[in-house]
């Protein structure tokens, strides 16, 4: 009996986890095309698609994990309510995660992982994100009295509760973009990062120029044929600029900083934007069994904080640390990638992170490195474009990445690629995938 | 010889809805022979996500079957409003549909859309016609829809009558979504449908037409329906059909029992105690 109960426990190896597909719908700026649909009508349009193209109709996967960052109270359950408006099989399970705009990433993460142990064969990992349905909550004040007179047992207790409402109270609170320890929004926070590393206007308007005529030229190729579902009438994101040039985005005024070191404008930061992704994680065993074949495996995963508070590390840094770390796990070099996928939050942000990563006193005191990762080949750097192009519906960023890369790896015929996102809260999220 | 007439835009309902009135009909028993058609027919993104709210389907891009009814309705009330239709407008019960959705539709997808009337007959409390609505995409027929209307009059008992299928097996179907439905659900879906049909609307401009309070609209609650289905039910190759038996009167609250099969589905709408049918909902595939 005892060797049948230490059978039972004893781990079991992991398994490789295929990314067996994704899909998305088009990225379109907030207050446009997808103004008035709801975050649970776009992650079921992109979870409905991934369905159609891989023949998943009324099957039963193991989870679906996705999360919106921008999330009415309503829709606690959004990505439980998602499944059942979908065509997967109904007793499929879901729930919700949030890690601002490390969300899309850290849901691959978390399904790829139960693929690894066991735990499940097949899931989907998404998110979704719209800045136009944004939810707006009544005022601290209002909400306070409300309370109280519920809470009230009689009439005129009831009427004292409400006595104490005053004008300000119906002024309702809109979301922000704000840190909310800082105050400071997360533009402003870069620009004070991008003024200490020295990041210049014309590097930041070269790799906007660079996003957007990469992504044209993907979209051109039909590189998103499988990767993208038109949405609404909407075909392509929407805030794509294929003749953007360094020389139109120079003439953009400063959007975040002051005065002359100001150099972040709305051309090199990424705007509002609606949008969703999904992507499909499966075992080798399952995607073979479904006739599928794999796009790329998911390798390893790590995420990062800073203290970002009192200044002592900027708000965006934390893929530097997080990378070094999955580095040295995985007995690989920055330079060990055919691909890498730095998610454009701000120009600034890919700049310096760069920059931190060639720096050999930052690598040292900060990373505890006695080497510099080094410069990376910068042909290699999001080569189909990324947020600044595409737009950044902030959970759905991390979907639209791990496709976009897996497909790539897939079309190179093999290769490694690295995958880097900052997020709010002074967090990163990093992974690796391989074909 | 078929007089094909072509609009260009949709017909005003509140126009047809307020000379409707006038019309009494008249005891000729052929049907016009006319086809009303546009052409070209753009959905607007917003009236689409204003509809699925209110009739709870998803925003995904395709067109929820019920919505092409939607398009399709004017047509269908510019053919009945017409001078020489047997049928007056006014007081029409909507008895029975039936959708064949061939494939899904887009909402960027151009409509052109054909509605004519057919196979006027006794029903067993007066006359009923069908009002057939044909949509298409450059040539190929996506959807159809006839809406089949009742006009009481003289009764012809013997008349055989199109019962729905037997909700027998539904006896042992305990539990499906119950929804309380508010007294202003009709005009919420009036509002998205256009159709202000004075039954729908109030109960002061009900109680004129002989009901108590204002009554569901059918086709929203047969939206509910197919909403509540929706993914069970394939993309395309379906034909839907629902019997409308007693109306719901506003406010109620009411329960859906649905029997799944193979390639089928069978739901009866009724209300909360069970003892009142209001719709039999049937889709095969």
């Amino acid at each position: 009996m005892a060797s049948q109960s230490a059978q039972r426990t004893a781990p079991r190896a992991p398994r490789r986890v295929a990314i067996v597909g994704g899909n998305r719908i088009p990225f379109a700026r907030s207050n446009g095309p997808y103004a008035k649909a709801s975050n649970q009508d776009m992650l079921t349009a992109a979870v409905d698609g991934l369905v159609a193209r891989h023949g998943l109709a009324g099957e039963r996967l193991g989870e679906v994990v996705a999360g919106a960052v921008l999330k009415h109270s309503r829709d606690f359950n959004l990505t439980r309510e998602t499944v059942l408006g979908t065509r997967l099989d109904p007793t499929t399970p879901a729930y919700d995660i949030q890690q601002a705009c490390g969300t899309g990433l850290e849901a691959a993460i978390l399904v790829a992982n139960k693929i690894a142990l066991g735990q499940v064969d097949a899931g989907i990992a998404g998110g979704v994100d719209s800045a136009s349905d944004a939810p707006i909550a009544v005022s601290e004040g209002l909400r306070r009295t409300l309370l109280a007179a519920n809470r009230a047992r009689s009439a005129g207790e009831r009427a004292k509760a409400l006595a104490g409402l005053r004008p300000a109270h119906l002024v309702p609170a809109i979301p922000e973009n704000v840190e909310p320890r800082t105050g400071l929004s997360m533009g402003e926070h870069m620009a004070l990062t991008a003024a200490q590393w020295g990041i210049t206007r014309e590097a930041q308007d070269e790799l906007a120029a660079a996003s957007h005529q990469h992504l044209a030229a993907a979209y051109e190729r039909g590189f998103f044929d499988y990767l993208v579902t038109p949405y609404l009438g909407v075909s392509r994101d929407t805030n794509l600029r294929p003749d953007s040039s360094v020389e139109k985005l120079s003439t953009l005024k400063p959007a975040f900083g002051k005065g002359d070191g100001a150099t972040m404008t709305a051309g090199n930061s990424t705007p509002l934007t609606d949008g969703a992704s999904a992507v499909l994680l499966a075992s080798e065993e399952w995607a073979a069994e479904h006739r599928l074949t794999p796009l790329a495996w998911f390798v390893d995963a790590e995420t990062a904080a800073v203290d970002y508070v009192h200044g002592h590390e900027g708000l965006l840094m934390a893929p530097a640390y997080a990378v070094p770390r999955l580095l040295a796990r995985n007995g690989l070099t920055l330079q060990d990638f055919d691909f890498y996928e730095i998610h454009e939050a701000f120009a600034a942000t890919v700049l310096t992170t760069l920059k931190a990563w060639e720096d050999p006193d930052f690598c040292r005191e900060r990373l505890g490195l006695e080497a510099p990762l080094g410069s990376i080949d910068r042909s290699r750097l999001n080569v189909n474009g990324s947020s600044l192009a595409a737009g950044h519906p902030f959970a759905a960023t991390g979907g639209r990445i791990v496709a976009s890369l897996a497909k790539q790896l897939k079309e190179a015929g093999g290769g490694r690629g690295l995958i880097s996102i900052c997020a709010a809260g002074g967090q990163g999220v990093v992974a690796i995938l391989e074909a | 010889m078929t007089k094909e007439i072509t609009l260009d835009g949709a017909p005003d309902l509140r126009r047809i809805y307020a000379t409707a009135a006038l019309r009494r009909g008249n005891d000729s028993d052929t049907l016009p022979d006319v086809r009303y058609s546009r052409a070209g027919i753009r959905v607007d993104v917003d009236d689409l996500v204003a509809y699925s709210r209110v009739c709870r389907f998803p925003v995904t891009g395709a067109l929820p079957s019920t919505y092409l009814h939607l398009v399709a309705f004017p047509l269908q009330m510019q053919v009945m409003s017409g001078d020489r239709f047997p049928l007056p407008l006014l007081g029409a019960v909507h008895v029975e549909n039936r959708i064949e959705a061939t494939r899904p539709v887009g909402v960027d997808e151009p409509l052109d859309v054909s509605v004519w009337a057919q196979d006027l007959r006794p029903h067993r409390r007066g006359r009923q016609v069908d009002l057939v609505s044909e949509a298409s995409v450059r040539g190929e027929t996506v959807w159809r829809g006839i809406s089949t209307y009742l006009s009481r009059g003289t009764e012809h008992a013997d008349t055989e009558s199109s019962d729905p299928p037997s909700t027998e097996q539904l006896a042992s179907v305990g539990a499906g979504p119950l929804w309380l439905l508010a007294e202003g659900t009709g005009r919420s879906y009036a509002a998205v449908s256009g159709d202000w049909n004075p039954i729908h609307v109030h109960a002061l401009t009900a109680r004129p037409l002989g009901f108590p309070t204002a009554i569901a609209h059918g086709m929203y609650s047969y939206a509910r329906v197919l909403a509540s289905l929706g993914p069970r039910l394939p993309a395309s190759g379906l034909t839907s059909r629902v019997w409308f038996r007693k109306p719901v009167r506003l406010p109620s609250t009411v329960r859906l029992r649905t029997a799944f099969e193979r390639s089928r589905t069978l739901s009866v709408l009724e209300n909360a105690t069970g003892e009142i049918e209001h719709a039999v909902v049937e889709n095969s595939w």
